[in-house]
């Protein structure tokens, strides 16, 4: 007779819920284990083991390397932006807050939230599976035996180059932004140069430059500091490198959202 | 007494890969660890430099360190043959500061022709056959004249003469550096070119203790199985 515990078992909620419990479960060992990192990088920063030759290695992968897509990215967002309202804005009789609508929105947001996305798909993901292949080969393992700390070697110039480079990577991409913008505004809406330029600077201020680039070093940090978490972590051969590195991207993303709404909650509400 | 294993336990998850097993392998001593794939050869390896946490028991060693040679080498493939094996000289806090930038390159060198490998400092792994990059995770592991070198299947995959030469170094190096060693293989070869003593894993527990010469007596089921390469016996291969 089957008793009540065996047909719950195999019952098809039961799976369901178990697998739940399990992701469940496995979200929270990442987030344990992105916080017992970055608890490493920190004392590890304080403590001086900073690696100047390869920071500088991967300060040109952060911020050289990643440019064009960065600068496609965000270019593109504000042209497509651009297109949509000014000629609906000029048409209303708004035409002069154009450039104050797209200086605010790539500042505040476009510039580094875009610039965040690029860089994840791009940086992030080579980190994870840069480190993902040096656990599956070994090679992390070999610079535990050699009694070298892995995380700091691995991580510190990693989560650093993030921190430093996002924010000159957000700037750039920011102004192409702005720029490209108003070549968009003139071509779609006829809104002439100087008047998209005059607005651009009303709605800016130092506070929201400041946020820019705290937000910018922020993601930057935050993408190194996951991809390579997840990277590290990894098992399991090639197929273990895949899983690292798509998990390095979803997390990425779904961080650089949660931090972005932070920041927004935190200084302009 | 170099390495003394005592009565050491590790489970994953529910299964006990090792199961209180206990061994010593004396400086200047090569003590082969054989088995089938999966007995817990590399586990025991792990557990002693320190990769993995064993559930309980004791490893204890002589002060100085511990170097491993990994099965695949583990050569990091971003740096050259010279910062591969300068590596720990560069990276590790109480070595940081003790050479200079000549020392550190004499010291290559010198290591670099104890294995064989003068003149290639400036290759990377991706430019050296298996048995080279082989040769090379020894010259790293030895840089920093450890007292415990553990190798984990060192001429596995290599052609029979690369596994000769091989075999040659750990010899070579035993004398070279008194250091105590263990070799985990299940190469016939390399258990009788360069062992001392073996012990035979099966099933996370020592089934067997002695010389090379007393395994290839075949006087157990085990060692007659093991060395006959027979499927009937003892000791079965999970499917």
């Amino acid at each position: 007779m089957i008793t009540l515990r065996k047909y719950l078992k195999q019952s098809a909620t039961y799976k369901v819920f178990s697998h739940f419990l399990i992701e469940f479960a496995n979200f929270l060992d990442t987030l344990g284990k992105i916080a017992q990192m970055g608890m490493h990088v920190f004392k590890s920063i304080c403590k001086g083991e900073i690696r100047k030759k390869e920071l500088l290695v991967q300060c040109d992968r952060f911020g050289v390397s990643s440019l064009p897509i960065t600068l496609s990215i965000v270019g593109m967002t504000s042209i497509i932006v651009a297109s949509q309202v000014a000629h609906e804005m000029v048409k209303q009789g708004g035409g002069n807050f154009v450039g104050l609508l797209m200086t605010m929105l790539i500042v505040r947001e476009v510039g580094a939230i875009m610039s965040g996305f690029a860089i994840t798909s791009m940086i992030g993901s080579s980190l994870a599976s840069e480190l993902a292949t040096m656990r599956v080969t070994e090679q992390v393992d070999a610079i535990d035996v050699l009694n070298v700390d892995s995380v700091s070697y691995l991580f510190v110039p990693r989560v650093l180059s993030g921190a430093i480079m996002m924010p000159f990577v957000v700037i750039l991409a920011s102004v192409v932004g702005v720029i490209l913008g108003a070549v968009t505004a003139d071509m779609f809406g006829g809104l002439p140069y100087r008047a998209y330029f005059d607005s651009a600077w009303l709605g800016l201020y130092m506070k929201d430059l400041g946020v820019c680039l705290l937000k910018a070093m922020t993601f930057g940090a935050t993408i190194a500091l996951i991809s390579c978490t997840c990277g590290y972590f990894a098992s399991g051969g090639a197929k273990g490198v895949g899983l690292a590195t798509n998990k390095a991207v979803v997390w990425s993303f779904i961080a650089i959202v949660i931090l972005d709404m932070v920041f927004a909650v935190l200084f302009f509400f | 007494m170099s390495i003394e294993v005592k009565n050491l336990i590790k489970k994953f998850d529910e299964k006990t890969v090792i199961n209180d097993i206990s061994f010593k392998v004396n400086d200047g001593e090569i003590l082969a660890i054989v088995g089938f794939s999966g007995s817990g050869k590399s586990t025991v390896l792990k557990l002693i430099c320190g990769l993995i946490p064993y559930d309980s028991g004791e490893v204890i060693t002589s002060d100085g360190d511990i170097a491993m040679v990994f099965q695949y080498s583990a050569l990091f493939d971003s740096l050259n043959v010279a910062d591969n094996i300068s590596f720990a000289l560069h990276e590790r806090k109480d070595l940081r500061k003790k050479y200079k930038e000549n020392e550190i390159r004499d010291i290559v060198s010198q290591k670099l022709e104890l294995v064989g490998l003068k003149g290639i400092e400036n290759k990377f792994p991706s430019e050296l056959s298996g048995g080279m990059q082989k040769r090379v995770s020894f010259a790293r592991a030895i840089v920093t004249n450890p007292n415990t070198i553990l190798y984990d299947e060192p001429t596995a995959g290599l052609d029979p003469m690369s596994s000769t030469l091989i075999e040659d170094y750990i010899v070579s190096l035993k004398h070279e550096i008194n250091a105590a060693s263990i070799v985990v293989t299940h190469q016939m070869s390399t258990i009788t070119r360069t062992a001392d003593r073996v012990i035979m894993l099966y099933d996370g527990k020592i089934v067997f203790e002695g010389t090379p010469e007393e395994l290839l007596k075949q006087e157990t089921p085990y060692t007659k199985q093991f060395v006959t390469a027979s499927l009937e016996g003892p000791m079965q291969m999970q499917a």
